[in-house]
């Protein structure tokens, strides 16, 4: 054979041993494992760590609120709806603090060294799914922010955790029997009765009717004329006169007085932002609303007007009757008026 | 070749060279082959009989999985907590560019035939959220008649024929056993060859890296029994996944329950993200 050409094939054999060699040195063991890539990828990719944990992780140490939250409307597992834990406080995994990419095992977890976030601004949260949207399905509540709550924030009136019920609890709304002595409170109570009407129930009179009311609202008001929050030239000497115990026997006489809704019409389109929290009837369903049967209808429209321009200071109050017209009021009042109270 | 290296003159010079050089190709060929071939044999030899050993993922084996996810935009409503949830979940870059998943809104108004699409990544929505790493649909057309509106998650459709992993030059890119498309991200080199034979347009180039980023349907998650994070953090149920070999999972009957349909399909990518609720106008 001639030279050259054996030269040829030497170099082609050469050729051949070095692309051979060098693709083995270069490819790591794991390509071609399970295809035209590396296998160990896949072990590397599936090694990362999880940054949402779900809710089992909440529960053991947040479990009061986690009961709250199941047996609220937030998780409503039966429709396919649940606004989990981490969908309002974020993920209880950190996020690398490197950034993008080196995520295996780094990064702080709650309850360790990373607290999560306790949402402030409740409108900016609340709306992402709440606001009046266009192309949001009709099954989604849906509010025209303006409308709803004006600059009021969402918890003000809801409860995050389980947003139908108010802000306290609906077991708490039962309210707590009255600590002091109707009997001391009958007696004490003779100077109310200038105002307040005879049995508690005002006819005609400045003061509000006090029969039937809730005695835990009678006490705090009765503290907010002492101590400033609440201000009338009549009652404000009045209330700084009485000891703790005194207002607790007055309350307690009051509550006990009764005083019982004859009211049974639905209520008319104004009222019905009323009924939420002072009830169908007049009777409060939560513990910060007073009860309204048995008001005159000029104690409550007086009263409207006065948590509008803001002489009567409650930030509940302050913006629900914020967008009521005064007809709107004059009928939520009309409204009230008719749970008159019902004596035997 | 073979009957080239049967030499029956081997005084004539033209014959010997041929027959040499024939040889020599037949010798340069088995080189090759134990190269090459070789390494998918030996790989290939034991799949006949046990199969490789899968990947090493504690308490996972990738054979007895084949993953699917469903999106019902009936029911989606475009809070885009999914959104956020992969962005930390994956370590997105946090801008207005980058998305493994993202929200389409597609509105019709009345007297128009074609549907207006924006997302969450449109200027008009991204001033309603105030900040690029923040995400909030902003109600543009609360003013104008609209016909018909609706939002539709998007997201790699971890295709049964990905495009994306015919065009990869070095392998970086695969599609799993289990049924996800993965990108290797020490072998990929940066040509975004993916990006464009992508048709949904599910991959995006990550430039702080170097390096094409998609969804993965959060595989170290699903890797250990949990959901992706978007469908962890869906208020609605919009999202739906779950593994097809499990007549129980939520997949399976999701796909059992609806109609469902994929995206282009005439592209013949064979997706694996199953939707329903959308009409002509999703692409």
């Amino acid at each position: 054979m001639p030279r050259h050409i054996v030269r040829l094939l030497v170099l082609m054999v050469a050729f051949v041993a070095v692309a051979y060699g060098a693709k083995r040195y270069f490819t790591v063991d794991s390509f071609y494992e399970y295809g035209h890539y590396r296998g160990g990828s896949v072990a590397d990719i599936a090694s990362d760590k999880p940054k949402y944990k779900g809710n089992a992780n909440c529960q053991p140490c947040h479990a009061e609120v986690f009961a709250q939250w199941s047996a609220g409307i937030h998780n409503s597992v039966d429709v396919g709806k649940a606004v989990k834990c981490e969908v309002c406080h974020g993920p209880a995994g950190g996020r690398d603090s490197l950034g993008m990419f080196v995520n295996a095992a780094t990064g702080p977890d709650h309850p360790n060294n990373l607290k999560l976030a306790i949402p402030t601004d409740s409108r900016q949260l609340c709306t992402l799914c709440h606001e009046k949207m266009t192309g949001r399905p009709a099954q989604q509540r849906q509010i025209v922010v303006a409308d709803h709550a004006a600059d009021q924030q969402c918890t003000l009136c809801h409860n995050a955790h389980s947003p139908r019920l108010g802000l306290v609890s609906a077991a708490s709304a039962a309210p707590a029997p009255p600590r002091g002595d109707a009997e001391q409170g009958k007696a004490k109570a003779e100077v109310c009765a200038a105002c307040h009407g005879p049995e508690g129930v005002s006819v005609d009179l400045p003061g509000p009717t006090l029969a039937g009311q809730r005695a835990d609202y009678i006490v705090a008001s009765i503290k907010a004329y002492a101590g400033g929050a609440r201000d009338n030239p009549v009652m404000s000497p009045v209330a700084q006169t009485l000891e703790s115990a005194d207002a607790d026997d007055l309350a307690a006489h009051f509550s006990g007085l009764k005083c019982e809704s004859s009211l049974a019409a639905a209520p008319p389109k104004p009222a019905a932002i009323c009924v939420t929290c002072h009830g169908a009837n007049g009777q409060s369903t939560i513990l910060a609303a007073p009860n309204l049967l048995g008001q005159s209808k000029d104690y409550l429209t007086a009263t409207i007007a006065a948590y509008k321009d803001g002489t009567r200071k409650n930030d509940m109050m302050a913006g629900v009757v914020k967008n009521l017209s005064d007809a709107d009021a004059e009928t939520a009042a009309a409204y009230y008026v008719g749970a008159s109270c019902k004596r035997d | 070749m073979s009957d080239k290296t049967k030499p029956e003159t081997p005084e004539l010079e033209r014959r010997a060279f041929l027959s040499c050089l024939g040889g020599a190709l037949a010798c340069g060929a088995a080189a090759a082959a134990t190269g090459v071939v070789a390494t998918e044999a030996t790989a290939a030899a034991p799949a006949t009989a046990a199969g490789p050993q899968p990947p090493a993922i504690p308490g996972y084996d990738w054979t007895q999985h084949r993953w699917a996810f469903g999106v019902d935009a009936t029911k989606c409503i475009g809070c885009l907590r999914c959104v956020e949830a992969c962005k930390i979940e994956n370590n997105v870059p946090e801008d207005a560019h980058h998305f493994r998943t993202w929200v389409e809104r597609y509105v019709t108004l009345e007297g128009e035939e074609t549907a207006r699409i924006d997302s969450q990544a449109d200027p008009v929505n991204i001033a309603a959220s105030g900040s690029e790493s923040a995400y909030r649909f902003a109600d543009r057309y609360k003013d104008q008649k609209v016909a018909k509106a609706f939002f539709v998650p998007k997201l790699c459709n971890h295709c049964t024929h990905p495009a994306c992993v015919q065009v990869c030059p070095t392998g970086a890119t695969y599609k799993t056993e289990d049924g996800a498309v993965l990108i290797d991200h020490t072998y990929c080199i940066g040509c975004q060859y993916c990006v464009q034979a992508c048709p949904y347009g599910a991959r995006f180039f990550n430039e702080a890296r170097n390096v094409t980023e998609k969804c993965t349907w959060c595989y170290h998650r699903i890797t250990k029994g949990l959901l992706p994070a978007c469908v962890e953090v869906c208020p609605v149920g919009a999202r739906v996944f779950g593994d097809r070999n499990d007549k129980d999972s939520a997949i399976s009957k999701f796909l059992r329950d609806n109609q469902v349909q994929v995206l282009k399909r005439e592209t013949g990518n064979a997706p694996n993200v199953f939707y329903v609720g959308i009409d002509k106008d999703v692409i």
